[in-house]
């Protein structure tokens, strides 16, 4: 294998990059002074890949939350489970599935080398039977009713509902029950050996850890595979959303909202200026110093919990503002006209200044983190990007492009997400 | 061992220097005792959050915190034990990352000390659109309590169980309280904080010294009479008490409430982490191996020591009908426990766990550490409890199931045509 190394020298940290000869890319930041290490094993699969590709090249639809239904059967296995293994080196392990990807990781202090070779062991020995599978709806029936349950979560999704037609963003992570009843151990072997191979996943390993043992044991416990990169495909989507206004009535004390603005993209993915030059540009017109903010908070329209983000994936971008209100539709009204009225008279050069350093200073405090900057590598490597290259990005970004990034949220392009109370 | 200074009386500095981190965390936690002065100590903890003397509006003050590489600043309301701790904490960049000379520690230590010492307030009041304000935002922030039943019904289950002590009060003073509560009662707050409340500071990262002498001189003028608030250590459960409410909602929630056997926060201590752990923390416990994998009957199940007040809590995310069958296998589950039905391979992979968990890895977590030890006369490290539980043995696990002593459930059902909704 061939070593890169890239350093940052403001932040004073070294990434020790490699691909495997089966196509698995590699990552390793070695930290100074830390006791523990992080390692996570992503793949590119996730809820928003519905459909798989069969012999004939043909799409295949696929039951809603097959990633995630995966995630929680790899645990398992003909001997010992990958928990009762973990257990031996003392490791804290779990899982998780996201919309565009599926990640397996784990933290220890002792036993490091070890815990990682059981990482990269049960994530490549699939073992399902009937009987598990069966077992595991009951859970992950559970899990999605908790879900059901949840009044951020319900709201966000509505919001996506009403803002996407038919890209798989729209549905839960974790499928439904009707979806689920449907996947089998035929099933989960299948799409296992579609996207599970190394040239579809990536292995980051930050903290206590010399990069040299690292590869040494991806040589030693990669399986070399004939599998390939997925291509997704990438359908655009109508610049309007498909309603403007959602509501669902949930035992909640107080109206919650999720204001969206759908980006009207040409390119399945955002750069990473353009995704830096909106957190900024929303941290300017809404942040907590903002006169929007404010305003807000003393019409008592919002509380502290106001929030705003990017929200954005492959074929998919949009705007989300939202929180707490007595009167979501009156704050919406109010979102909606202080954008046009910034749009029209620019974004202030001083709470510009302000956003960036703030955005600026939280990526650097995220490096502190050994899971926020393994996590962070395996995104960056996932959206084409080399590590570090969000600082990089950062610091070129202007006020005109941010503006630009303002400019594009369009109001016939917005919905308003609410949930209150069952009367 | 981090550093343990005496600052002034019942004032005490922890710090942690370390350059280990890109960050630095401060953290000012006030304990005061329990009582009908709840509500004023919350709205007060939040108007010190605000804005300050010399940054006197929302705006400015979250400006220069911006301005300070983003500066994160949280207030929050704990009860360890029996008393009510209020806190206030600066995480910020390191000095070494600035992109100007300055020093940013220096900088958030002095406005932390200016947001205890000199608030925004004048001739005693601290603005009543202010106090408007977070009077309406605190409420809010309780009643959104229902939104997530988890916490909920874990809290609704401590306040019937604790309903004849103070462990069963809101943490932030009821909502009756708090619409009550008058300008001056929130000044007479602030002043019987500085005045009577045991204070921690918690620093992990560098200026270690400088915010020392910071707090000290701030402190030197006042008058102390420190008051240490007490924890009622329940020792036996009562007979059988299960209470009720039903929601229309997808899921129920179990709350089972067992009284721990212990006399103070560190009474067994190692043998009651080890046990918890066993029953119902780890993937190997006996919760999560029972009940979620081997009956499918949940997706999470576990247990949690409240060490402070010397109770033991189960809780579980459940189909409402089968409230009897998981109840049921939790209390097989711990009978198991007792009896020494455990493999003892768990017990190690419990104490493995333990010291990974133990093992913190960032400045909010050891800061977290340290300050929720705000009420104990000796600092203890995480090492400390390490090396305890290292030495906790099957037998001693059994003893400490067997001090446990069920006192309440409390069950939030759902309502059965709420599954037919869309």
């Amino acid at each position: 294998m061939k070593i890169k190394q890239l350093t940052n020298e403001k932040l004073g940290e070294t990434v020790f990059c490699a691909e495997h000869p089966s196509g698995l890319e590699i990552r390793v930041m070695p930290k100074k002074g830390y006791t523990s290490a992080y390692a996570v094993f992503g793949v590119k699969y996730g809820s928003i890949d519905t459909a798989v590709q069969n012999d004939a090249g043909e799409f295949e639809t696929i039951p809603e939350g097959t990633a995630h239904f995966l995630e929680h059967k790899l645990f398992e296995s003909e001997d010992l489970n990958a928990f009762e293994r973990f257990a031996k080196t003392g490791a804290s392990a779990n899982a998780y599935t996201s919309f565009e990807k599926t990640a397996y990781l784990f933290k220890g202090s002792e036993n490091i080398g070890e815990s990682l070779e059981i990482l990269l062991d049960f994530v490549q020995n699939p073992y399902f039977t009937q009987q598990t599978v069966e077992k595991e709806q009951g859970i992950i029936g559970q899990e999605i009713r908790m879900y059901q349950d949840l009044p951020d979560w319900q709201v966000m999704f509505n919001l996506l509902k009403a803002l996407y037609a038919s890209h798989p963003v729209r549905i839960d992570i974790a499928g439904t029950q009707e979806s689920i009843a449907e996947i089998d151990a035929d099933l989960l072997y299948r799409l296992y050996k579609n996207f599970y191979n190394p040239a579809n996943m990536v292995l980051c390993v930050v903290g206590a850890i010399e990069p040299q043992e690292v590869f040494d044991i991806v040589d030693r416990c990669i399986k070399t595979a004939d599998g390939k990169k997925i291509e997704r495909k990438f359908e655009k989507e109508s610049a309007r959303p498909v309603r403007d206004y959602i509501e669902e009535k949930l035992s909640v004390a107080c109206k919650q909202f999720l204001l969206g603005y759908k980006e009207d993209i040409s390119e399945p993915l955002l750069s990473l200026e353009d995704e830096l030059a909106s957190q900024i540009m929303l941290e300017a017109i809404a942040g907590k110093s903002s006169p929007l903010f404010k305003k807000l908070l003393d019409e008592e329209l919002i509380d502290l919990g106001f929030g705003t983000e990017l929200f954005n994936g492959f074929g998919f971008s949009c705007v989300m503002m939202g929180g707490t209100s007595a009167d979501p539709e009156k704050t919406a009204s109010v979102l909606r006209e202080e954008i046009k009225r910034m749009q029209k008279e620019g974004i202030d050069p001083a709470a510009f200044e302000r956003a960036k350093r703030k955005i600026y200073g939280r990526m650097v405090m995220g490096y502190n983190d050994i899971d926020d900057t393994a996590n962070l590598m395996m995104n960056l490597h996932f959206n084409g990007y080399e590590p570090f290259a969000e600082l990089e990005a950062c610091k070129n970004i202007t006020l005109e492009k941010a503006q630009e990034r303002l400019d594009a949220l369009k109001e016939n392009a917005s919905a308003l997400s609410v949930i209150s109370p069952i009367e | 061992m981090p550093q343990v200074r005496i600052l002034a009386d019942q004032v005490r500095l922890v710090a942690v220097e370390t350059d280990s981190f890109k960050t630095g965390r401060i953290s000012v936690s006030a304990a005061l005792p329990m009582d009908e002065k709840m509500a004023a100590n919350s709205l007060l903890i939040y108007l010190l959050k605000r804005s300050c003397k010399e940054y006197p509006d929302f705006s400015l003050l979250n400006g220069k915190l911006d301005e300070l590489y983003g500066a994160s600043l949280s207030a929050s309301i704990t009860k360890i034990g029996e008393s009510q701790v209020l806190s206030l904490s600066l995480t910020c960049l390191d000095d070494r990352f600035a992109l100007t000379d300055e020093s940013i520690a220096q900088q958030c230590a002095e406005l932390l000390a200016g947001m205890v010492f000199s608030p925004n307030c004048k001739n005693g009041s601290f603005g009543a659109d202010n106090l408007t304000a977070e009077k309406r935002l605190l409420i809010q922030r309780i009643e959104e309590e229902l939104n997530d039943k988890r916490t909920y019904a874990f809290n609704k289950c401590i306040e019937y169980m604790c309903a004849n002590e103070a462990f069963g009060k809101d943490k932030y003073g009821s909502i009756e309280e708090i619409q009550n509560v008058k300008m001056a009662d929130v000044y007479a707050a602030w002043k019987n904080m500085l005045s009577t409340a045991v204070f921690q500071i918690t620093v992990v990262g560098s200026a270690v010294d400088k915010v020392a002498e910071i707090f000290t001189k701030k402190f030197a003028k006042i008058e102390r009479n420190p008051v240490k608030p007490e924890t009622v250590f329940v020792q036996k459960g009562r007979h059988f008490n299960r209470y009720e409410e039903t929601y229309p909602v997808n899921q129920g929630k179990l709350v089972i409430g067992f009284r721990a056997g212990m006399q103070s926060s560190r009474d067994n201590i190692h043998a009651m982490t080890v046990m918890n752990d066993i029953f119902g923390m780890g993937t190997y416990s006996k919760l999560f191996m029972n009940v979620r994998e081997k009956l499918s009957l949940a997706y999470y199940c576990w247990s949690r020591l409240v060490a402070s007040k010397g109770i033991v809590l189960v809780e579980g995310g459940i189909d409402t009908d089968k409230e009897k069958k998981v109840s049921a296998e939790i209390l097989s589950q711990l009978s198991d426990l007792r009896n020494g039905k455990t493999d003892p391979e768990v017990l190690d992979s419990s104490k493995r766990s333990l010291k990974e968990r133990y093992t913190f890895t960032t400045p909010e977590g050891i800061c977290a550490w340290y300050a929720s030890q705000v009420l104990e006369e000796e600092i203890i490290t995480p090492e400390n409890v390490i090396e305890g539980v290292e030495g906790v043995t099957m037998e001693q696990v059994c003893d400490a199931a067997k001090k446990l002593s069920i006192d309440t459930i409390f069950m939030l059902k759902a309502q059965e045509e709420a599954e037919n909704e869309d």
